[in-house]
């Protein structure tokens, strides 16, 4: 009756098991009492009995091997439950016996040394049953759960929750006494609750059970509660209650998590469209190659990761860090080449440097893939930027939780740069006044090859961090460069607070349509949406009111 | 309007040159023996005619941005779509003669499980359905896309990013399998059309002469409209709209008529390059492929309608010389093109060879803006 | 309000981003009456003007045309199809066009789009052309492109294209900016000419011009009407004095 050993969410399964673990609880607890300190059989002595007697008899000895808390147990347990182990017929040593091609060996049940090959017949197996393989599971459930590692505790733990094996009650319980760790604890207690609930304990202690389930609140506890609530009684209500109660934090932390990766897509969004909107709001240039700036900037920071992995691996920790600079000075100084080069000759004429700079974009695409080639080069994460961990029920990854810090700092830097410093004073009289600028002695070209030096700037750093989420290939620029245009036009050129609103919005929105609609059909959503946007608000969000701006 | 005014010199030589070609081609490929130096082999045919609905759609891009001021970085999109509707009816053509020879449904929409065409594949069946809903589809796209726009007053470049961000929808969108028009692999394995099986020299060249005919029937109605009173307007909303409007002109409608004909003229050439290419997929919606467009119509001579077609036909000329030569120098071709065309030939080739030709008029307005910020 | 009353402002309001670029301004021009309006900078006579051919929407306040037009509800192509001409401060002619076709462009006819792709010039509208041509005396540069006309020559142009609507009131923003003595005084004398069959409103600064025009003055200040009579009358009034003229 292979079935009764699944699942215990099917009741019918759940009586089989029922029927068939009737004494083993009863068995365990007497072994567990045998085996508390001061019990003096040593998990040899142990071990040499288990040849002899019934199943019963050999499953009782297990759970007393189990309490032994000695962990050369482990493998010995293993090699019982797989019919490995078997008693030598000359002199009835314990050995586990494998297989290897045609030949037999054996080996010491507890070390694992091995003994040398031995003959087919030589040993004569000691039996296992159904019953006796359940009772060595639990033990071995039970050996792990007082395990020193507080992380393999936790493993066998969550194990036990999923199993919701009932033979396992009274292990859990000692265990819950014993723990320490605070985490484990919590798991174990719900992993007993759930044996609790598979056993056939009292109402009372199942609405406990039911109760403590409950207080988890994940998608775990909706599993077991799931089909205890679609039974009958109180206990199938009071399950019911809680699964409507876990479904209603469920949506407020789904929601939170869409949050999340709204505002992770918003950090990526402001940081291709930020330098953009520098360039398009102060100067009025439409640079198309903005997003070969930020493939420049990623290639950069895999040119920076080859030459660590090469010359001081250790430093590999550090080459975003040391990317960063880099990038931006690369992308900026190729920023300042276009700008001397091609748009200073075409101002006052938007369209032709849209043209002009898409001419730039293509050359700077062919020209990285005819020295890096056409396929993804592998940028490297650091230990820091990899990994997860959970807030709640939300899973946060490093990457995009650092990605949205550094955009931030990139925007606040800025900021700063444009309110705070004489650069960015002269940035501004430029923007509002050219021609009263250049009266008062500001060199506007200057200040031009600069702003658009600096937007490529940061187009870089924005590279630097597409690099750890996206391929380096010579196309990641062109897949940015319109959702960063959307960005800017939704948000308001010429206002960085613009950017910054209108990315995150669309990230969010973006990522609150994508469970609904579907990844591409939530993107194009928002597209049509900023084209019917942009008819209400021809110069988006932020937009710069007053007269001036229509001459 | 008097012929002259509408056939002017330019019109008259490009016409001319047009109908030698369409002449000389069909001969070369039909009559000529496969010895003969004077063959022209029925790849050169095909794409010749592909040439030709190239230019036509930069014939339509210059009507709306030479003569209107409206940098449409989303004239793919209408193309494309003229595209779709043929392609649709050449799906429909091909019968159960598919790989899973189905006689109802295309052999995509049977690999996708559907068990009956989508409403939107009726009517494609007949031809001249397929041929209407080629002009009828992209003109009303640009007709709501035109009416939403212009009323709301987006010009310059903001309206030039709406329109890259509309292609750039529409090919996620066809990009879907569930749209129903192929998804990614888009439409393709055409047998026949009206009949006419496409692999035969002689459709070959019967597609290569309509475009031809369509391309010179596109130029004399963009000539015909931009030489009225209307083209006028046209050129006064393209240079001082705000003057225009204070003159009583309704600006938006005079920029949704030539929207809407110019797409109309796209969708024009998407069907007819569909059939000659054999397949159309969403890949010609991309925001690149559009951009593409623009430059054609900037080398060969912004406004000047007959330089917007040479232009066409130079770059993707080009495009198959070096590709076939060289494949990695092509978008350096293409970007320098982009730069040198801006900074260096504001009128294109055309402005180019007729300003150094009549010596008489000052040079001065051809000459490179290189010393303006200086 | 009376039969003869061609623009009606009433209590005009109009602000920027918290500046009041016209404020609570009244204002009444009567058929065939040449009105010249003058104020200093950002007293809100181009917003005034803004408002009066619906380029900008007043926040309160009525701008009634003739009887009973609302003049808040029409946009720009709309006040001029109602017989509002306006001259801008800068001359904007349609420089890549000729001289001619400007003229052309401007005729009173039909503004639609079919009718303006189907549109054959008429005799009559050639002869007004030239009866135009020769009063700007343009003649000699009818078919030269009008950007390539002198500052002069294109503010002439742009008063004939003004006339060649034949609008019922015409709003004229500094016309004698960039012309000769001469050709100023040849302008006031023109507007005065057509004063009487049209309306006119004349924003001015120089004030030899506006004694030339001979007409009433509004003095705008802040928005709102600071004073209006005979320009001697204007001159004496203290509180222009320090706020305009005294300066």
């Amino acid at each position: 009756m292979p079935l009764g050993f699944r699942a215990a969410s099917f009741p019918k399964d759940r009586i089989m098991t029922r029927l068939t673990s009737l004494f083993a609880p009863i068995l365990m607890l007497l072994a567990l009492v045998t085996a508390l300190p001061g019990a003096a059989a040593t998990l040899e002595e142990l071990m040499q009995r288990l040849p002899q007697g019934s199943y019963d008899d050999r499953a009782a000895l297990v759970m007393e091997i189990a309490a032994t808390g000695d962990e050369r147990a482990v493998p010995l347990l293993e090699a019982l439950g797989e019919g490995d182990l078997q008693e030598l017929k000359s002199d009835g040593t314990l050995v586990r016996v494998v297989k290897e091609g045609k030949t037999y060996t054996a080996y010491d049940p507890l070390t694992g040394e091995s003994l040398g090959e031995i003959g087919r017949r030589d040993g004569k197996k000691v039996k296992v049953n159904n019953g006796l393989r359940r009772a060595i599971r639990s033990a071995l459930g039970i050996m792990t759960l007082r395990h020193p590692d507080p992380a393999k505790r936790l493993e066998a733990a969550e194990a036990a929750f999923k199993s919701g094996d009932p033979d396992q009650l009274e292990a859990l319980d000692a265990a819950l006494l014993a723990e320490s760790d605070r985490e484990v604890a919590t798991v174990l207690g719900a992993a007993r609750a759930v044996a609790m609930l598979n056993s056939d304990a009292t109402e009372a202690d199942q609405f406990e059970a039911v109760t403590t389930i409950a207080a988890m609140g994940n998608q775990d506890a909706l599993g077991v509660l799931l089909p205890l609530a679609a039974g009958e009684g109180p206990v199938a209500e009071a399950a019911a209650d809680a699964v409507a109660d876990i479904e209603r934090s469920q949506k407020v932390w789904g929601l939170a998590q869409n949050v999340w990766y709204g505002l992770s897509l918003g950090s990526v969004l402001m940081l291709a469209a930020i330098g953009l909107a520098i360039t398009f709001g102060v100067m009025g240039v439409i640079n198309m190659a903005h997003g070969e700036l930020i493939m420049v900037g990623a290639y950069t920071t895999f040119v920076v990761q080859e030459f660590i992995r090469n010359t001081m691996p250790e430093m590999f920790g550090w080459s975003l860090l040391i990317a960063a600079p880099l990038a931006f000075l690369t992308a900026g100084a190729v920023g300042v080449a276009i700008e001397r080069g091609i748009v200073r000759h075409l101002y006052g004429r938007p369209l032709e440097t849209l043209l002009a700079t898409w001419g730039v974009s293509l050359i700077l695409q062919q020209t990285v893939r005819s020295i890096f080639g056409p396929n993804n080069r592998e940028v490297g994460n650091p230990d820091w930027m990899s990994g997860a961990f959970e807030l709640g029920q939300l899973t946060i990854t490093y990457n995009r939780l650092w990605i949205l810090v550094f955009s931030l700092i990139v925007f606040a830097g800025l900021l700063a740069l444009l309110k705070r410093t004489p650069m960015g004073l002269q940035m501004r009289a430029v923007t509002q006044n050219r021609a009263m600028a250049a009266d008062m002695g500001i060199r506007t070209g200057w200040v031009d090859a600069m702003t658009f030096g600096l937007g490529a700037g940061i187009a870089g750093l924005a590279g630097v961090a597409l690099s750890q989420i996206d391929n380096v290939s010579p196309n990641l620029g062109q897949s940015y460069i319109v959702d960063s245009f959307m960005v800017v036009v939704f948000g308001g050129a010429g206002n960085l607070w613009g950017a910054f609103a209108g990315a995150f919005t669309l990230g969010v929105a973006n990522k609150f349509l994508e469970p609904v609609a579907g990844a591409v059909l939530a993107k194009i959503l928002v597209l049509v949406f900023i084209i019917l946007f942009i008819q209400k608000r021809p110069r988006g969000l932020f937009a710069l009111k007053g007269r001036a701006v229509e001459a | 309007m008097s012929l002259t005014k509408l056939i002017d010199r330019r019109m008259g030589i490009f016409l001319g040159l047009l109908f030698l070609v369409t002449v000389c081609v069909p001969l070369g490929n039909l009559v000529m023996s496969p010895d003969s130096a004077l063959h022209v082999p029925s790849f050169a045919v095909a794409l010749m005619g592909k040439y030709l609905c190239y230019a036509l759609l930069a014939v339509a891009l210059d009507l709306v941005w030479g003569y209107c001021g409206i940098l449409s970085l989303g004239h793919g999109a209408f193309f494309a779509l003229g595209g779709y509707a043929m392609g649709m009816h050449l799906m429909r053509e091909i019968g159960d003669r598919g790989v899973y020879a189905n006689p109802d449904l295309p052999d995509f929409m049977v690999f996708l499980n559907w068990d009956r065409l989508p409403w939107f594949w009726h009517g494609f069946d007949m031809f001249w359905f397929a041929a209407i809903m080629a002009l009828v589809v992209p003109g009303l796209l640009a007709f709501v896309f035109g009416w939403f726009a212009f009323r709301s007053r987006v010009t310059g470049v903001y309206l030039s990013i709406i329109t890259q961000a509309m292609t750039y929808a529409l090919m996620l969108a066809f990009f879907r399998n569930e749209m129903g028009f192929g998804g990614n692999n888009g439409l393709t394995d055409f047998k026949d059309v009206l009949g006419f099986d496409l692999q035969s020299d002689a459709t070959r060249v019967g597609l290569f002469v309509c475009s031809a005919l369509a391309l010179a029937g596109g130029l004399l109605l963009s000539k015909w409209i931009t030489a009225s009173k209307l083209g006028k307007v046209l050129v006064s909303i393209r240079d001082a709209e705000s003057r225009t409007r204070f003159l009583g002109y309704r600006v938006e409608g005079y920029k949704l008529f030539v929207f809407v004909v110019s797409a109309m003229l796209a969708g024009l050439a998407g069907a007819l390059y569909t059939p000659q290419v054999g397949i159309i997929n969403p890949g010609e919606f991309s925001p690149a492929n559009s951009i593409e467009i623009v430059i054609w119509v900037a080398l060969g001579g912004r406004g000047t309608l007959v330089g917007a077609a040479l232009g066409a036909i130079i770059v993707a000329l080009s495009k198959t010389l070096l590709t076939g030569w060289i494949p990695e120098i092509w978008l350096f071709a293409l970007g320098a093109m982009f730069i040198l065309v801006t900074l260096y030939l504001p009128k294109g080739v055309l402005g180019f060879i007729e300003a150094s030709r009549d010596r008489l008029r000052p040079k001065a307005k051809a000459a490179p803006v290189k010393e303006a910020e200086a | 309000m009376s039969e003869k009353t061609q623009l009606y402002l009433n209590g005009v309001s109009r602000s920027f981003d918290g500046f009041k670029a016209i404020n609570n301004l009244s204002l009444i021009i009567e058929r065939g009456e040449m009105r010249a309006v003058i104020g200093p900078n950002g007293a809100g006579k181009t917003t005034m003007m803004d408002i009066i051919t619906g380029k900008t929407r007043p926040d309160t306040g009525e701008v009634i045309w003739g009887e009973d037009t609302d003049l808040t509800k029409v946009d720009e192509a709309g006040s001029a199809r109602l017989g509002i001409g306006r001259k801008f401060q800068k001359p904007t002619v349609f420089e890549t066009h000729t001289v001619e076709d400007n003229l052309h462009l401007s005729l009173k006819a039909d503004r639609s789009v079919f009718g303006t792709l189907f549109h054959r010039t008429t005799d009559a509208e050639r002869a007004r052309v030239d009866e135009l041509l020769d009063l700007v005396r343009l003649t000699a540069q009818r078919d030269d492109l009008a950007g390539d006309l002198s500052h002069g020559q294109k503010q002439w142009l742009e008063i004939g294209m003004l006339l060649a609507q034949d609008p019922e009131l015409l709003l004229v923003d500094e016309p004698a900016a960039g012309m000769t003595d001469a050709e100023t005084m040849r302008t006031a004398e023109l507007l005065r000419d057509i004063a009487g069959k049209h309306s006119v409103v004349v924003v001015e600064h120089d004030m030899e011009f506006v004694r030339a025009l001979g007409c009433k003055v509004t003095v705008l200040h802040q928005g709102a009407v600071l004073a209006d009579g005979s320009l001697d009358h204007v001159s004496a009034n203290p509180e222009v004095i320090e706020t305009y003229l005294g300066r």
